[in-house]
């Protein structure tokens, strides 16, 4: 029994949805009433921005990794 | 005689029935107003708690079955089902609202001060002027000059009148307070040049009141302007009817005086007030007054 995703899968999956969010954080303005949704974007961006900074770190280590490879 | 009166108390407990009737359906309405809010919060709720667990079942299984699939799909629902529980959906009103709810009181503080002939400047008093106050207080002398009451005099209640003038609570205290709470500072321990930061992107970008802030220093003039405010329609219903937003400035005209107040610790009082023609920005000059 092993968790089934490698680290590229999971830097992939965090890099997606980093994007997704911060997208979603900075269209979702309830500013004027131009959307319908109206939901704390600061907290949103907040995630957004966490998933961000695990994204690089997966990134980090994968590029640490591939240079103690060679 | 004694038909009239029984008449009229007839008449008195249908109108006391019909009070009571009418403030029992307030309270009804209200009722069902706050079941709703709650039922909505709780819903959210409720979702992000499905989420999660399917979410934590699914990468469970993706663990036990060896499937990249379920385990995307684990990640995606925890991920949602988090965001469900910690991105709750917030209330906003619309900003026609904030013209109904503040305009009479505003045009009352006018008439008072109109009725009881004070003809000054309103004077933005800093709480530092002030020590056994926490708030700001802004003085309306009783003649077109600027005058600084003595601050004991001050000290005594957060309204009073005497010869010289009246003082009171701002209109816009109520802002400054959101700000200090969201800025999670107290402004009388910030200096200008932190307001001039801090300030454009809390008042844009956090509380979304504009859409955009220019705050500069010009020798003893502070010149503030300020484009897209929700308080448009206030702004231009009061310029019009009243003369309140060139003594006191509206809410947030006041709000902003209050907080240089604060930071400079000097009184403050707005010099001039513009606004364009298109009726969408304002510009106001604040001057600082020293003791």
């Amino acid at each position: 029994m092993r968790f089934p995703l490698s680290l590229a899968d999971m830097t992939l999956w965090l890099g997606i949805t980093t994007l997704l969010l911060l997208i979603t954080s900075e269209f979702i303005s309830p500013y004027y009433g131009k959307i319908g949704i109206v939901i704390e974007k600061r907290r949103l961006r907040q995630i957004a921005i966490i998933l961000g900074a695990l994204f690089l770190l997966d990134a980090l280590i994968q590029i640490y990794a591939m240079l103690h490879a060679y | 005689m004694e038909e009239t009166n029984e008449t009229g108390t007839a008449e008195n407990r249908d109108q006391l029935f019909a009070k009571l009737e009418q403030i029992n359906q307030q309270l009804q309405s209200e009722r069902k107003a706050s079941k709703l809010k709650l039922v909505r919060h709780k819903f959210s709720s409720i979702v992000g708690y499905f989420f999660l667990s399917f979410g934590i079942i699914a990468l469970a299984s993706a663990i036990i079955y060896d499937s990249p699939i379920l385990a995307f799909t684990g990640l995606g629902l925890t991920l949602w089902g988090g965001l469900f529980l910690f991105v709750k959906p917030v209330r906003y009103a619309k900003a026609n609202l904030l013209n109904s709810t503040v305009i009479s009181s505003l045009t009352t503080i006018n008439k008072i001060l109109t009725e009881l002939k004070y003809q000054g400047q309103g004077i933005y008093l800093p709480p530092r002027h002030l020590r056994e106050l926490k708030e700001g207080v802004v003085f309306v002398p009783i003649r077109n000059e600027t005058v600084i009451p003595q601050a004991e005099d001050v000290a005594k209640g957060k309204m009073f009148m005497n010869p010289n003038g009246i003082c009171f609570t701002p209109p816009g205290q109520g802002l400054l307070t959101l700000y200090e709470k969201e800025l999670g500072t107290d402004l009388s321990k910030a200096n200008l040049s932190y307001l001039r930061n801090k300030l454009p992107k809390l008042l844009v970008e956090n509380l979304e009141i504009l859409e955009d802030l220019e705050i500069n220093e010009q020798d003893d003039k502070i010149y503030v302007k300020m484009n897209g405010s929700v308080y448009e329609d206030l702004c231009n219903n009061l310029r019009n009817n009243t003369d309140i937003c060139s003594r006191l400035g509206c809410p947030l005209c006041s709000s902003i005086a209050c907080a240089l107040a604060k930071v400079t610790g000097k009184a403050v009082a707005i010099e001039r007030t513009e606004l364009s023609t298109d009726r969408k920005t304002v510009e106001t000059w604040y001057s600082l007054i020293e003791d």
